[in-house]
């Protein structure tokens, strides 16, 4: 096995010797990477902060916010670029440190980078701010007076590891809103956040100490603190349990964005189960939950399939299952460790064993122990409850899909993205019952898995949540005017 | 039943025997496997499903192991219902339908199992002593499987003053401590048995009331179960450092016993002087680490999930699949705890965190 190192993390200040480097092995396929993740003292992590503060304001609250988009747009530039040396890093070593099939990374990166070009951000911004230029300078507003929007000086980020390259939504958010940027890498993932600020900086030097990005072991220890203490605000992500513990340490004061876990569900209309729509639809489906391996927030766990169609919700079942074959085929699942196979195998001898001592004849399992994906299908209405992932999806029968609104609301906690494939009458019908009962993203199959530009993450302003805004009131503007030199 | 005597009959001699050879486990092993795969028809079912008949199984490694939460899906019994029958349900939620339930048509074999296993393990040859029971007893709690298991060391092995402690209201501390007390004075080995988190209980009343105890030699703790969410979790070596810190019992005689509802037969160590302990049980069962996908046994040295042959599980089916990681070490395993699913990763929802969060 050949065993290759790469230093992760991006320290504006530091020099790798004066850090401690803690090492993450990943293996894959005969190779293997050592990844060296830094290690800060509270003193260090402190004079980072201060750094990072102090060049943001200098550097990056002085540029426009057209400007500051121009800068990302040259480095998604380059990371589109397949011969540039660091989207040829990210090809090569995030499958390792993933174990994503190399082709489903690279083919999800490219997607994924194409939304973080400079129209597609400037729709963003525009999608949070009637009128952009607030970010840059105070903007009369309608009702008198003026209004400008802050970014926080110090903005702290927890990135999760679950798909490559995610930190990319909170950190060009932070860019966005002119904030000093440092984030804490997913032990999962430890790499790209690192080379996105190396390559900011290379695209653009003078934000060579705008940002930072450092690691912790778990909880963190008296570094995480210091930097959870000096944040303004911070954006996590992951498991609720590990928000729980990040919110606990956080001053009152501070503002915490927290992105937690999510239930994906699909609903499949009798319109779109006739012989001729319904394999393209079960092909879309199958890619829902193959990117990742459903380890997105937006992953499906089930689809509820309408009866009536001249393809049954069985038939579906099938054509999906036979897809999950086709894709394993094309971008076959990572290697599962002891813990990830025995969640799936215990979901699935679940499901035998309930199948055994059933009364639904109808129930089936489709795939086995030996399969890398498996389709559970029922034929009675079910509660929405997680699959085991790694390509393990459950198929519901349902009479009419209004039916299934009740036990999609249970979840109400845990609801994110709905995938609706329903005539356009039936979208607007669903998609208000889907929004009352907590849903906050409504994509096409297929789509679920890759949101859009500018999307609302869990419902949320992206970029709205993170600044404050401070205005001139009409009285100030009014007392001012007796004030002018050319007062009479 | 009457079918079932001379099976029963042989079982019991089996476990009465000081040991036996491959060649016995398995002919006996084979013997269940034909019983249950013939009187319970679930059971048959998934193993027609995976291709096994009796014909194919050769050894004990060849009976297809039942998942645990099969004990929840359905009743996995050869004899029918009857009146005498004892019940032995899991604990985690109180909702009755996800409970795993162990049918025992009589109890014969479990207790000589117990027995046997525990004057060995735990008794060290000992006859009788002194013990303190910190679990409900057999009244308040007829469903535990642990419940029985102490009631039974208790009045097996527990000399005439042996007690429980455990009230509605929780240990009866002040009691607990008037009996250590006078075990001390008295200079005579005492037994204190428990749940882990009632053990943990009693450690954290004697840290805040900065009490401890310097227990006559021999004297003994047994902890099994693990904490259920009932109490804090300690790490092992803080929990023996503890227990050996404020009850004045060596490490070499905290012992601990990892046992299942679905399983009648319990596993121990040597006691906890080194962490984790090697776990063992006696000659009638058996245990391989699988890979739970395949369920073919993993490398030798290599992590996986325990599976075990319970030659004492005669009415339900012998082989289990838990969901414990072990891995082999010497004549046992290294217990290293349960297989979570990889739920730390990021944002998706995993089944476990989902059941953690919806049973609460």
């Amino acid at each position: 096995m050949t065993t290759h190192t790469v230093q992760a993390g991006y320290l504006p200040g530091l020099t790798a010797d004066e850090v401690a480097w803690q090492q993450l092995s990943f293996s894959q396929h005969g190779t293997r990477v050592d990844v060296a993740v830094p290690m800060l003292t509270a003193l260090q992590m402190n004079a980072l902060a201060e750094r990072v503060r102090r060049a943001s304001a200098l550097h990056l609250k002085t540029m426009s916010v057209s400007d500051i988009i121009g800068v990302i747009d040259r480095a998604m530039a380059r990371l589109l670029d397949r011969d540039d040396p660091f989207r040829q890093q990210a090809d090569q070593w995030l499958p390792v440190v993933t174990g994503f099939d190399a082709d489903m990374v690279r083919l999800g990166l490219t997607a994924f980078f194409k939304t973080f070009r400079a129209p597609q951000l400037h729709r963003f911004v525009a999608e949070d701010f009637a009128n952009p230029k607030v970010l840059d300078g105070f903007q009369p507003t309608p009702k008198g007076g003026a209004v400008r929007a802050f970014g926080p000086d110090l903005l702290v980020h927890s990135w999760a590891g679950n798909v490559p390259a995610l930190a990319l939504w909170s950190f060009v958010c932070g860019l966005l809103v002119k904030a000093g940027n440092i984030g804490k890498l997913p032990s999962a993932e430890p790499l790209f956040a690192g080379w996105f600020a190396r390559l900011l900086a290379e695209v653009h030097p003078p934000w060579v100490e705008c940002m930072a990005v450092v690691w912790w072991r778990g909880a963190g220890d008296d570094g995480a603190a210091e930097l959870y203490a000096q944040a303004d605000t911070v954006v996590a992500y992951g498991g609720n349990d590990s928000l729980d513990a990040i919110r606990k340490r956080l001053p009152v004061t501070t503002r915490f964005l927290p992105h937690g876990h999510k239930l994906g569900v699909g609903l499949i209309g009798v319109s779109a189960l006739d012989t001729l729509k319904a394999p393209p639809l079960a092909r879309l489906a199958a890619w829902d939950v193959m990117r990742y391996d459903q380890q997105g927030c937006y992953s499906p766990h089930v689809f509820y399939v309408e009866r009536g169609g001249a393809v049954t919700p069985r038939a579906f079942a099938d054509y999906l299952a036979a897809e999950l074959a086709n894709l394993h085929r094309r971008f076959p699942r990572r290697a599962q460790g002891l813990d990830d196979a025995a969640a799936v195998a215990k979901w699935q001898q679940a499901f035998e064993w309930k199948l055994l001592a059933a009364e639904h004849r109808q129930d089936a399992l489709i795939g086995g122990p030996t399969t890398a994906w498996q389709v559970a299908y029922r034929d009675q209405l079910q509660p929405l409850a997680p699959t085991a992932l790694q390509r393990s999806i459950q198929v519901v029968a349902v009479d009419a899909l209004e039916s299934v609104m009740p036990v999609i609301g249970a979840q109400r906690r845990y609801l994110q993205t709905a995938g609706v494939a329903a005539s356009p009458e039936a979208l607007y019908r669903l998609a208000d019952m889907l929004g009352a009962a907590g849903v906050t993203r409504i994509s096409a199959i297929g789509a679920m898995s890759a949101p859009e530009a500018g999307w609302h993450h869990d419902g949320r302003f992206n970029l709205l949540d993170l600044v404050r805004m401070t205005e001139i009131e009409n009285s100030a503007e009014m007392a001012a005017q007796p004030l002018a030199r050319y007062a009479d | 039943m009457d079918k079932l005597a001379p099976l029963v009959a042989d079982i019991l001699d089996f476990i009465a025997a000081d040991g036996c050879s491959d060649d016995q486990f398995d002919a006996l092993a084979l013997r269940l496997f034909a019983h249950q795969f013939a009187a319970n028809a679930p059971y048959r079912s998934f193993c027609q499903q995976r291709g096994v008949t009796t014909r194919k199984v050769n050894t004990w490694r060849d009976i297809p192991a039942v998942p645990i939460d099969a004990f929840k899906a359905t009743e996995l019994r050869c004899a029918p219902p009857s009146e005498q029958e004892r019940v032995f349900m899991t604990s985690g939620t109180t909702r009755a339908d996800t409970r795993g339930r162990h049918f025992h048509p009589l109890l014969d074999v479990y207790d000589l199992s117990m027995i046997r296993n525990f004057a060995q393990r735990f008794m060290r040859g000992d006859a009788r002593m002194p013990m303190g029971v910190l679990f409900p007893d057999e009244v308040a709690m007829p469903n535990s499987s642990l419940a029985h298991y102490l009631a039974l060391a208790k009045s097996t092995f527990g000399s005439d003053d042996s007690r429980y402690f455990m009230t509605p209201q929780g240990i009866d501390l002040p009691a607990l401590w008037q009996t250590l007390d006078a075990a001390v004075a008295r200079g005579e080995p005492y037994a204190l048995l428990g749940a882990s988190y009632s053990i943990v209980h009693v450690l954290d009343a004697l840290q805040a009331q900065g009490k401890r105890f310097q227990l006559p030699a021999g004297s003994r703790i047994l902890d099994t179960g693990g904490y259920k969410g009932q109490s804090r979790e300690l790490p092992l070596e803080t929990f023996y450092a503890s227990l050996s810190d404020l009850l004045g019992v060596p490490r070499t005689h905290c012992i601990n016993m990892y046992g299942m509802t679905e399983l009648s037969t319990q596993f121990y160590d040597d006691g906890n002087a080194e962490v984790p302990s090697v776990k063992s049980g006696p000659h009638w069962i058996r245990s391989r680490l699988v890979d739970p996908v395949s369920g073919q046994d993993v490398a030798p040295g290599e992590r996986g999930i325990l599976v075990h042959c319970d030659l004492a599980n005669f009415n339900s089916v012998t082989t289990i699949l838990t969901e414990d990681v072990g891995v082999a070490r010497g004549a046992g395993f290294l217990l290293l705890g349960r297989a979570e699913g990889v739920d730390a990763k990021g944002c998706s929802l995993a089944v476990e965190e989902f059941l953690r969060a919806t049973s609460a």
